[in-house]
C-alpha cells in the first residue's frame, strides 16, 4: 500500500513541480498585492486591507464588466455545448467525406483568436459581409455596424465566440463518443431500445465525464474572455468584461496593480463557485460500471 | 426514403461547413489581394490574385528563424504535455489519496486566475532565475498544463477500469499497465491534447513577447505583430501570415484525426 | 541551488565583458515594420562602428503590447537602458523617478529641437524629442469636385468645413461628409482636442489653479464636433475610417502622417488634399504628440546612452528615418527645413501644422484626465448626455483626481 502511495505521488510530480516552481509564487504574490495600493511603476506599496475590494464593489466600471461577463457566460455556453454535441453526432457516423467536414468545422478553432477577431471586425462593420447578408435577409443593421452599437456589440462578439469554439468541443465530444463501447449499443438494440432511447440512456450518461470537462473549461474561458474585446471594441459599447477591466486598470493606462489583483480574485471566487456547482451537478449519480 | 435522408444529411453538413469556413475563405481571399486593394465587400467576380504577399513574408531570412523557434518550442511543449499530462491525469483519476484530490484542486485553481495578473510575478521569477530571454522561459512552465490534465483525467474516468484489473491479474507491472494498457486506450484524448497544446503554443503571443527580447528567439505570432506598422494594419500581409500559421496545425489535425476516431475499435476493448 | 550558481555565473560573465572594455546598452523601440526596420538596424550598426567601445542590443516592441512590456520591466527594476516613449507616457515615468534627468547633457543643443515641453516635468527634462506627430485635415478632392467645389477650394473655417461636409453627404450612394471616430481609448479625445483648442478652450487656467474643461468655448467645441458626427459622420475606429476614406467614401477626416505612408505604399488611387485644421477664424489648433527617447535612471552608463540618443536624434538620422518611414514631423529644426519636407506639399502641411498645434499638459494624472475627457465626448456624441453636462461631469472627475 505504501508503494502504491509513493507511485501516486511520483506520477503527480511533473505537475507538483511546475506548480511549485512557476505558479505558486505568482498566485500568492497577486493575492497579497490585492490588499495593497501597489502601482506598477512605483516601488512603494502600503497595506490597505479590504479597501480595494470595497471600492471595487462600488465602482460602476467594475459592476458593468461583471454584468457583461455574466451575459457572455450564460449566453454562450449552452449554445456552444449543444451545437458542439450535435456536430459531433453528425460527423461521428460513417459516410463519405466526413474527414473534410470534420476538418472544416474544426478550422476556426485552430486559427489565432487575434486574427479571427480582426476578420470579424471587418465582417461586422457597416458595409461588411455580415451586415450585407443581414440586410439581404431583411434584418435591421445598426447604423454604424454591429460593433458600434450598445445593443448589438456584445452579442455579436458572443456569436463569433460560439462560432469559433464549437469545433474544438465537437472534437472532444467525438473523442468521448469513441470511449463508449459499441457492445452497449448492440445489447440495447437487442433489447429493443430505439435510437432516441439509446441516446438518452447510453450516450448522454457516458458522456458525462467529457461533458463536465467541456462545461467547466468553457465556463472558465468565457469568464476570462479578453482577446476578442481587446481587438474588437476595447471595452466600449458596453462590452467591457472582467478580465478586460483587470487589464485596463492594472496593465495599461492606470497601472493600479493592487486594485486589478483584487478584481482578479473576485473573478476567481466567482469562477470557483460556478465550477463547484458544475462539478456537483455532474457528480456521478450511479456507478456506471 | 434512404436517398432523401442522405441528401438531407449532406445539405445540413454543407450548410454548416459554409458557415464555418466562410470567414476563413475571406481571410484567404484577402491574402491574395494586391496591397492597397479595398478589403470591404470586394467584388466576388474579381478573380485577380497575387502571391506577392506570401513571397514578401519569406523575403527576409528572419522568417525561417521565427518558424524554427515556433516549431521547436511547439514540439517540445507538446511532447512534454502528452507524457506529463497523462501521468498526472492517471494518478488523479485512479488513485484516491488525499494528495491526489489536492493535486486536482491546484490544477483547477490555476486555471481560474487571469494570465494578466500572473504574468508580472512570473516575469520577475524568470529574471531572477536567469531564464528570461531563453528558450527555457518558453518551454518549462508549459510542459504540463492544467487543461490537458483535466481533459485526460476526465477521459480516463470514462474508461472502464476492468482492463487494468485484468492486466493486473495477469501479473503485469504497474508501469506496464500504465503505458501499455491505459495509454493506448487514451489515444483519442491524447490526440486532442496534442492538437490543442500545439495550437495554443503556436499562437501564443503575450507570454513569449513579455518573456523574451532577443530577436533570435522570438516566435511567429510575435513576428506577425511586429510586422504591423504604427496606426495601420497591413491586411494583405497579415492574412497571408495567418494563413501560413494555420497550415502546421491543420496538418497535425489531419494526422491526429485518425487517432481520435480510431478510438476504442482499434484499441480493442473487449469486455 | 543550481539557479543561484547559474545566476552567479551570469553575473561573472557580465563583469567579465565590462572588463574587456565593451559597454552594452539595451534599446527598446517600436519601429519594426519592413519599411523602417532596416534603417533602424543600419543606424545602430553605424553607431557601433563609430563607437567601438559600445554595443547596442536592440529589442523590437509591438504597437499593440509594447507599452505593457516597458511598464512591467520598469516596474520590476529591469528596464532597458534606453527606451522609446510616447509623449503622453513621459510624466508617469518621470514622476516615479525612473528616468535620467537629461539636463546637463542637452544644454548645448536644446535650441535645435522642438518638443522639449512635452518631456519637461517639474522643470527637468526627462526625454529627448525624436519624431513628433500631429494631425491635419485630409479631404477627398474627387468628392469635393462632385459637390461643385473648384480645385482651389480649401476649408479654412469650421463653417466652410461643415458646409462642404454637408454637400458631400448629400451626394448619397454611401458617401459621407466626415469620418467620425468610434470611442477608442487614446484616439477619440485626440480628435476632440483640436476642436477644443481651436475654440480657445483650455484644460487649466494659466495659473494652473482651475479646471476649465466645462467653459463655454469647450461646450461649443463639443457641440460642433457632435454636429459633424450626427449629420455627416461615418463611424468606425481610426483604421476603419481611414480605410473608408481611402476607398473614396468619406469627404474629410483628421489623420496623421501614417496615412500618407499608406497612400504611397499601398499605391492608392485617390486624389486628396491636406490642409491645416480649420478654426473659427483661421488657423485652428491641432494635436501635438510624438515619440521620445529616454534613458533609464538606473542606467550604469548614462554618458554612453546619451551619446546614442544624440546620434539617433541627429538631424541627418532624423531625415533618414523620416524618408524611410514617411514621417512628416522630425523634432530637429534643421531637419524640418530640409528640401525633402519643403518640396512635398503634404509634408509641408504637417510641418506648418506643428506651429499651430498644442499638446496636453505634462501631468502624471493625465491618463485619468484623458479618460474623463474621453468619457465626456463618448457620452455626448454616442450616448444621451448633453455636451455641457458631460463636460461638467468630466471636470468633476478631474477635480476629484487632483484633490486626492
Amino acid at each position: 500500500m505504501r508503494w502504491s502511495k509513493a507511485r501516486a505521488l511520483v506520477l503527480g510530480l511533473p505537475w507538483l513541480l511546475t506548480f511549485a516552481l512557476f505558479w505558486l509564487y505568482p498566485i500568492v504574490y497577486s493575492l497579497i498585492i490585492g490588499f495593497t495600493d501597489k502601482q506598477l511603476l512605483s516601488p512603494e506599496r502600503h497595506w490597505v486591507g479590504l479597501d480595494n475590494y470595497r471600492s471595487l464593489l462600488s465602482d460602476p466600471a467594475f459592476i458593468a464588466s461583471l454584468k457583461n461577463t455574466f451575459i457572455f457566460v450564460v449566453g454562450t455556453i449552452p449554445f456552444t455545448t449543444v451545437i458542439a454535441l450535435a456536430l459531433a453526432l453528425l460527423v461521428n457516423r460513417e459516410f463519405r467525406g466526413r474527414g473534410v467536414f470534420r476538418s472544416g468545422y474544426f478550422l476556426p478553432s485552430i486559427t489565432s483568436m487575434v486574427v479571427i477577431a480582426l476578420i470579424f471586425t471587418n465582417l461586422y462593420q457597416r458595409g461588411g459581409y455580415i451586415a450585407y447578408l443581414a440586410s439581404l435577409a431583411g434584418l435591421s443593421v445598426p447604423e454604424h455596424g454591429f460593433l458600434y452599437s450598445d445593443s448589438t456589440a456584445l452579442y455579436s462578439i458572443m456569436a463569433m465566440d460560439v462560432w469559433m469554439a464549437v469545433g474544438y468541443y465537437m472534437l472532444i465530444f467525438l473523442a468521448g463518443l469513441k470511449s463508449i463501447p459499441g457492445e452497449l449499443y448492440e445489447s440495447a438494440a437487442v433489447s429493443g431500445a430505439g435510437r432516441i432511447r439509446q441516446f438518452f440512456s447510453i450516450t448522454l450518461p457516458l458522456l458525462r465525464p467529457v461533458g463536465l470537462f467541456i462545461v467547466v473549461i468553457n465556463s472558465i474561458k468565457s469568464f476570462q474572455v479578453f482577446v476578442e474585446i481587446f481587438v474588437m471594441t476595447k471595452g466600449k459599447f458596453d462590452t467591457s468584461t472582467m478580465v478586460y477591466f483587470i487589464y485596463e486598470t492594472g496593465l495599461t493606462t492606470k497601472f493600479q496593480f493592487g486594485y486589478a489583483s483584487a478584481a482578479a480574485y473576485i473573478l476567481f471566487v466567482i469562477i470557483a463557485v460556478f465550477a463547484a456547482a458544475q462539478f456537483w451537478l455532474f457528480r456521478r449519480k450511479q456507478v456506471v460500471w | 426514403m434512404r436517398a432523401v435522408r442522405t441528401t438531407l444529411r449532406y445539405a445540413v453538413l454543407l450548410a454548416v461547413l459554409v458557415i464555418m469556413v466562410f470567414p476563413l475563405l475571406w481571410m484567404f481571399r484577402v491574402s491574395l489581394l494586391e496591397t492597397g486593394a479595398s478589403i470591404s465587400l470586394f467584388d466576388v467576380s474579381n478573380l485577380d490574385f497575387t502571391l506577392q504577399n506570401y513571397l514578401d513574408l519569406f523575403e527576409s531570412d528572419r522568417m525561417a528563424r521565427f518558424l524554427f523557434n515556433s516549431a521547436f518550442v511547439g514540439v517540445a511543449v507538446t511532447l512534454g504535455n502528452i507524457l506529463f499530462c497523462f501521468m498526472v491525469a492517471y494518478t488523479i483519476a485512479r488513485y484516491r489519496y488525499i494528495v491526489n484530490k489536492m493535486l486536482f484542486v491546484t490544477v483547477i485553481l490555476i486555471l481560474m486566475i487571469p494570465a494578466h495578473i500572473i504574468i508580472i510575478p512570473l516575469y520577475v521569477l524568470m529574471v531572477r532565475w536567469g531564464l528570461y530571454d531563453t528558450y527555457w522561459a518558453l518551454i518549462l512552465p508549459w510542459l504540463v498544463n492544467p487543461i490537458g490534465i483535466f481533459l485526460v483525467k476526465q477521459y480516463i474516468e470514462s474508461i472502464p477500469p476492468s482492463m487494468e484489473e485484468a492486466a493486473r491479474i495477469d501479473g503485469a507491472g504497474e508501469m506496464a499497465i500504465l503505458f501499455r494498457v491505459v495509454m493506448p486506450l487514451c489515444r483519442p484524448a491524447l490526440a486532442v491534447l496534442a492538437i490543442q497544446v500545439f495550437f495554443t503554443n503556436w499562437n501564443s503571443f503575450l507570454f513569449p513577447f513579455i518573456l523574451t527580447q532577443r530577436e533570435g528567439i522570438r516566435t511567429i505570432p510575435v513576428a506577425l505583430a511586429l510586422y504591423q506598422g504604427h496606426q495601420a494594419i497591413d491586411w494583405q500581409h497579415l492574412m497571408a501570415g495567418s494563413g501560413i500559421a494555420v497550415v502546421p496545425v491543420l496538418v497535425l489535425f489531419v494526422i491526429m484525426q485518425r487517432q481520435i476516431v480510431a478510438g476504442i475499435t482499434a484499441g480493442g476493448i473487449k469486455q | 541551488m543550481t539557479m543561484k550558481t547559474l545566476f552567479l555565473t551570469l553575473m561573472l560573465l557580465a563583469c567579465a565583458s565590462s572588463i574587456a572594455g565593451k559597454t552594452t546598452l539595451t534599446w527598446w523601440q517600436f519601429w519594426t515594420d519592413p519599411s523602417i526596420k532596416p534603417v533602424i538596424a543600419e543606424m545602430v550598426a553605424e553607431f557601433e562602428r563609430n563607437n567601438p567601445d559600445i554595443k547596442i542590443e536592440l529589442t523590437d516592441l509591438t504597437w499593440s503590447n509594447g507599452h505593457e512590456k516597458i511598464v512591467i520591466a520598469f516596474g520590476s527594476q529591469t528596464g532597458p537602458d534606453i527606451v522609446e516613449l510616447g509623449s503622453d507616457w513621459i510624466a508617469e515615468f518621470a514622476a516615479n523617478n525612473l528616468l535620467l534627468d537629461m539636463g546637463r547633457h542637452i544644454e548645448a543643443d536644446s535650441a535645435d529641437f522642438d518638443g522639449w515641453a512635452m518631456a519637461t516635468y517639474n522643470e527637468k527634462v526627462f526625454a529627448h524629442p525624436w519624431i513628433l506627430g500631429t494631425r491635419v485635415l485630409f479631404a477627398n478632392r474627387r468628392l469635393l469636385e462632385r459637390a461643385d467645389y473648384d480645385s482651389t477650394f480649401v476649408p479654412l473655417t469650421f463653417d466652410q468645413l461643415k458646409e462642404a461636409a454637408r454637400k458631400i453627404n448629400e451626394l448619397g450612394e454611401k458617401k459621407y461628409g466626415w469620418g467620425s471616430n468610434a470611442p477608442e481609448k487614446h484616439r477619440l479625445y485626440k480628435k476632440y482636442m483640436p476642436f477644443f483648442w481651436s475654440f480657445g478652450a483650455q484644460v487649466y487656467s494659466d495659473d494652473g489653479k482651475y479646471c476649465l474643461l466645462a467653459s463655454d468655448s469647450a461646450v461649443l467645441a463639443l457641440t460642433e464636433y457632435k454636429e459633424l458626427h450626427d449629420k455627416y459622420g461615418y463611424v468606425a475606429n481610426q483604421r476603419g475610417i481611414e480605410d473608408a476614406f481611402l476607398d473614396g467614401n468619406i469627404g474629410f477626416i483628421l489623420s496623421g502622417d501614417w496615412l500618407l505612408k499608406r497612400i504611397e505604399l499601398e499605391n492608392r488611387d485617390i486624389s486628396f488634399l491636406t490642409t491645416l485644421m480649420p478654426g473659427r477664424q483661421r488657423p485652428g489648433r491641432s494635436f501635438l504628440g510624438g515619440e521620445f527617447l529616454a534613458v533609464n535612471g538606473a542606467c550604469e552608463h548614462p554618458e554612453a546612452a546619451m551619446r546614442f540618443v544624440q546620434f539617433i536624434t541627429s538631424p541627418e538620422n532624423q531625415i533618414r528615418f523620416c524618408r524611410a518611414n514617411r514621417s512628416a514631423n522630425p523634432s530637429s529644426v534643421k531637419a524640418q527645413q530640409d528640401e525633402y519636407f519643403q518640396s512635398n506639399i503634404h509634408l509641408r502641411t504637417f510641418i506648418q501644422q506643428m506651429i499651430f498645434a498644442k499638446h496636453p499638459p505634462v501631468d502624471p494624472d493625465w491618463v485619468y484626465m484623458e479618460a474623463a475627457i474621453e468619457e465626456a465626448v463618448e457620452s455626448a456624441v454616442f450616448g444621451s448626455g448633453l455636451p455641457a453636462q458631460s463636460l461638467l461631469e468630466a471636470r468633476k472627475k478631474i477635480e476629484n483626481v487632483k484633490s486626492r
